[in-house]
């Protein structure tokens, strides 16, 4: 630990994975909801099914994707508009979500991700004795 | 299904979240600060909702223009040729529950008339739209070799 100020952060060598290197950026997302299930839809324009990584936890859902497209060599970027980022999407859930029944479907550059809730947190009728 | 929760890109970004102590506070504050201009004013669906992101680039055979158009159908895009402008005009439909919304974006970009019309190609892939423009024989650079005398 240094000895230095501790909120100046100190340059150390990268223990964490090397893919924190790369800037990344939150896309845009909406959530929508019913009884049975969560309905996640991310937009990810340029990132193609090899370039894309979801993983859920009891916490948390991640969702990171990369660009499928480089620049080739030659080319001369005469204008840029688009952010050469990375997407990652860290959405935080309090054990709300059936792990093994999440499906997802990547169309045209937009990621619709179907989340069914965990039978914990289901509106259930109690009935009145 | 109702929504609870929609989320505009305004002034998140360049996660801190995900990266560990390496990079320094400072990374990525230029562009932070391009994003809350550029997204100031978009907010409002309106206006700003038609325009997408557009890039250009050349080499020496072709220009190419890589357009972000993501959840649009082949068959509702449209690329025209028209007088030195390229026009790019999209519609993207989209079903909630019961109701169809559709949007729409359109661009006009103007391409010098050193392109060979006839000879333009757009691919959509990924929710990007790329036009590949091939420059004429005559305005591709080429080498003139100076004689010594």
């Amino acid at each position: 630990m240094s000895l230095l100020n501790p909120t100046i952060p100190s340059r150390q060598s990268a223990t964490t994975s090397s893919a924190c290197s790369v800037a990344t950026r939150k896309p845009i997302y909406q959530v929508s909801e019913s009884d049975e299930a969560y309905r996640l839809t991310v937009i990810l324009p340029g990132v193609a099914k090899d370039g894309l990584k979801i993983t859920a936890d009891a916490d948390e859902l991640r969702i990171a994707g990369t660009h499928a497209w480089k620049q080739p060599e030659g080319w001369t970027s005469l204008h840029r508009e688009t952010i050469a980022a990375n997407y990652a999407l860290v959405l935080k859930h309090d054990n709300a979500l059936n792990g093994d029944k999440i499906t997802a479907e990547l169309r045209e550059g937009v990621l619709h991700v179907t989340l069914p809730k965990a039978e914990a947190i289901k509106p259930r009728k109690i009935t009145v004795v | 299904m109702r929504i609870i929760r929609y989320n505009q890109p305004v002034t998140r970004g360049y996660a801190r979240a995900n990266c560990g102590d390496n990079r320094s506070p400072w990374a990525g504050f230029e562009s932070e600060i391009d994003r809350l201009f550029t997204s100031a004013g978009g907010n409002v669906a309106g206006s700003k909702a038609t325009q997408f992101p557009v890039d250009l680039y050349e080499d020496k055979d072709n220009a190419t223009v890589r357009a972000e158009l993501p959840g649009i159908k082949r068959d509702d895009i449209q690329v025209e040729l028209v007088d030195g402008h390229l026009n790019i005009n999209a519609t993207r439909k989209t079903k909630t529950g019961d109701d169809e919304k559709s949007s729409s974006f359109s661009r006009s970009i103007r391409v010098p008339d050193t392109v060979q019309s006839d000879k333009v190609a757009a691919a959509y892939e990924d929710g990007v739209l790329t036009v590949t423009l091939p420059k004429r024989e005559e305005s591709k650079p080429r080498k003139i070799n100076v004689a010594v005398k």
